[in-house]
């Protein structure tokens, strides 16, 4: 019988109950887990701290989820932690993560790519026991049923980059997406109302809520209550449509166990308020990829708010511990005006000049494999919530003004007239000759120039280590028996690539930990074909 | 120190009433941050902001509420130190910041985006990130921008690059 989604906010009672599983989390990795455990004929129950995307038909032609109306005001506050405005502990670095059915799957720009070979070899050397090889099924399944596709059209960043490109001789390559029949509405970003990107409560979570698995939307846990290598209970609570508790409450008993995919912000921090730190290692190293960002302005109207946002890149840079993978995108008016860091008739003249002509192109940043490095760390504030401590690496401070020139010279091979570099005071260059001032920001310096990021990873580390050890090879937390992490938690590095196939794939490989652990059957549907990735 | 600190604050502050300001019923700002918050973001945005932002601050207001909370006390901390004390110490007089002509109050922004302290440059891109980030949500904005709004209103806008063939050695499936 198939199982229903409950929006916590309508719940009038407090509630108990007794899933076989109990998965915290709905995004990336929540959704394979509760599909394959599903599968698997186990009880699945899935918690999300944010709200459902209900499948409703809106008024536009093709419209599949009314809620997602592509609005920047109403869809960051609804589809995203803290409203869009997540930020770093000193101000410095802003955070957007998913906070909904589907988690990042849901808002992500829909690009795939494997994890780098590259990472995946650093991790060998830490214990992990993921290689190109034993990964290779996994990979299969994920692009296979998702699917993985390469979309040739491109919006105007991604042309204007192909041509900037072409004229460096810089190798510019098609980067493949989980999109259907895409529409190139642009808006992944604040949710596709199409169901044309294959996010996570259009495949995993649909399919899982199919085979009987049940999900509690607007569901905020508090803590896991252990006893021995046993979590017993979790805690929870239901909030309304502003964010704030309903007041009512929601305490699970799994009969077998727990599977902690709350994101490599959201995990420490339901860790740490369970008294489960192991000892000060959860929360410690945390990565993210720093984001560098142009804008080119060139001489016709661009449109740069739709067609494929993400689908364009060049894997020129990305190689080694501080490389960087350059990637085209689609940019909206709140997006925009929240990076300029301008006042007065500035602000307005650069919003007029660079977003009706501009493209633009950015850089996601590998933080190092630096084992002397502290990177990010995940705390708890005074009301137990979660900010993650993190300053920019010195190693690539470098590579960072290094990614934002070459983005730079590669608008103005393409016809730029002038690039926007989003520095405190801006700076707009118009020739080589203004790349010294380029090479002069300090990105560690905070507020010196507007840093993104869209991925965090780690906290919540697999390492052989066992001073940095959190999760052990086969998912299981510490010391823990009926306890699983499988999101991107676990890495004991940043990726070097948009994560999401990355924790597709090592979530179907926990599951298949869990599945065997209790004799279920695990299968993969999805074997045979190439993998989209040529050279991989 | 911004809990222990806020009610003084707002009991000192006595911004500049506007008659643009009628709200009164706010679910994070009172009152009083909302004067002061129209201050900052007319400073930000310029004069007559407003009518292309009327629901500037309703916006605002609702946004709040998905903050972390201890982020959400420093914004509303911020406006009221800037209310009571940016006037003195960085402005040079002894009017309040919403008190000021718009002119002295984009000076203390400049100044404040140029500071070597590191808790006034944050202050700055919370007040123009905030007010920029708001204003450009409004529809009314967007002919300035030539942005054309959402596909969902408008269909018109989907589906018009005509795809550039990748490889023809590349065997990867083709999405239609």
């Amino acid at each position: 019988m198939a199982g229903t989604i409950i929006e916590g906010r309508d719940v009038a009672d407090n509630r108990t109950l007794t899933p076989d599983f109990c998965v915290i989390g709905s995004g990336a990795a929540g959704g394979v887990c509760a599909l394959k455990l599903a599968e698997a004929g186990f009880d699945i129950l899935v918690l999300e701290e944010g709200i459902n995307i209900r499948q409703e038909d809106g008024p536009a032609p093709g419209q599949k989820r009314k809620m997602l109306n592509e609005r920047e005001v109403d869809m960051y506050k609804l589809l995203y932690q803290e409203g869009g405005t997540r930020l770093s502990k000193n101000g410095a670095i802003k955070i957007m993560q998913g906070r909904c059915l589907g988690g990042g799957t849901a808002v992500n720009w829909s690009a795939c790519l494997p994890p780098r070979l590259e990472t995946l070899d650093e991790w060998q050397k830490r214990g992990l026991p993921f290689t190109r090889q034993n990964l290779d099924p996994y990979l299969h399944e994920v692009v296979n049923y998702l699917p993985v596709v390469r979309n040739d059209k491109y919006n105007t960043s991604a042309r204007r980059f192909m041509q900037g490109c072409a004229r460096h001789d810089i190798p510019s390559e098609n980067l493949p997406n989980n999109t259907n029949m895409c529409r190139e509405c642009g808006s992944c970003g604040v949710g596709c109302p199409y169901d044309r990107k294959m996010s996570g409560f259009v495949k995993w979570l649909h399919d899982a809520v199919v085979l009987g698995a049940n999900i509690y939307t607007d569901t905020k846990v508090d803590r896991l209550i252990s006893s021995g290598d046993q979590i017993r209970e979790i805690q929870a609570h239901f909030i309304d449509h502003k964010s704030h508790s309903t007041k009512r409450e929601l305490v699970v008993k799994p009969t077998k166990g727990v599977v902690l995919a709350a994101g490599a912000i959201g995990t420490p921090a339901i860790l740490m308020r369970s008294d489960l730190n192991l000892d000060g290692r959860v929360g410690k190293f945390t990565h993210i990829h720093p984001i560098t960002m142009t804008i080119g302005k060139y001489p016709e109207k661009t449109l740069p708010a739709y067609g494929v946002p993400d689908n364009m890149w060049t894997p020129r840079f990305g190689d080694g511990p501080t490389g960087y993978l350059i990637e085209t995108g689609s940019f909206f008016p709140v997006m925009s005006a929240s990076s300029t860091l301008q006042h007065g008739t500035e602000l307005h003249r650069i919003m007029g000049d660079y977003y009706a002509t501009g493209a633009i192109s950015y850089a996601h940043h590998t933080t190092g494999f630096d084992n002397k490095e502290k990177y990010g760390t995940v705390e708890l504030d005074s009301n137990g919530d979660p900010q993650l401590d993190y300053k920019i690496p010195r190693a690539n401070l470098e590579p960072m003004r290094e990614s934002v020139v070459m983005m730079a010279r590669i608008h103005l091979a393409a016809g730029a007239t002038s690039v926007y570099v989003m520095r405190n005071p801006p700076l707009e260059v118009r020739s080589e000759a203004d790349f010294d001032d380029i090479k002069e920001i300090d990105f560690a310096r905070p507020q010196s120039a507007t840093i993104f990021t869209v991925h965090v990873m780690g906290g919540c580390q697999m390492n052989k280590n066992n001073k940095r050890r959190c999760v052990n090879n086969d998912f299981t937390f510490g010391d823990m028996e009926n306890l699983w992490v499988t999101d991107a938690s676990i890495f004991p590095t940043a990726l070097g690539a948009n994560p999401q196939i990355t924790i597709y794939s090592l979530a179907l490989w926990a599951s298949r930990e869990i599945c065997e652990r209790y004799q279920r059957p695990f299968k993969l549907n999805h074997q045979g074909g190439d993998l989209p990735w040529p050279h991989y | 120190m911004a809990a222990l600190l806020t009610p003084a604050l707002n009991a000192a502050a006595n911004p500049k009433n506007r008659s643009e300001v009628t709200q009164t019923k706010f679910d994070c700002l009172n009152t009083k941050t909302a004067l002061i918050l129209f201050a900052v973001a007319e400073a930000v945005l310029g004069e007559g902001f407003w009518k292309k932002a009327p629901r500037f601050l309703e916006t605002v207001d609702d946004f709040l509420n998905y903050q972390r909370a201890e982020q959400r006390d420093r914004f509303l901390f911020a406006l009221l130190i800037a209310e009571t004390t940016f006037g003195l110490t960085i402005g040079g007089s002894f009017q309040s910041f919403s008190h000021l002509s718009i002119e002295d109050r984009q000076e203390i922004l400049e100044k404040l985006r140029l500071s070597n302290i590191g808790l006034r440059r944050n202050i700055y891109a919370a007040f123009v990130n905030v007010s920029a980030s708001t204003y450009y949500a409004s529809d009314l904005t967007w002919p300035d921008l030539g942005y054309a709004g959402v596909s969902v209103d408008h269909p018109e806008i989907l589906n018009q690059a005509p795809p550039i063939p990748w490889r023809t050695d590349d065997p990867r499936p083709i999405e239609k």
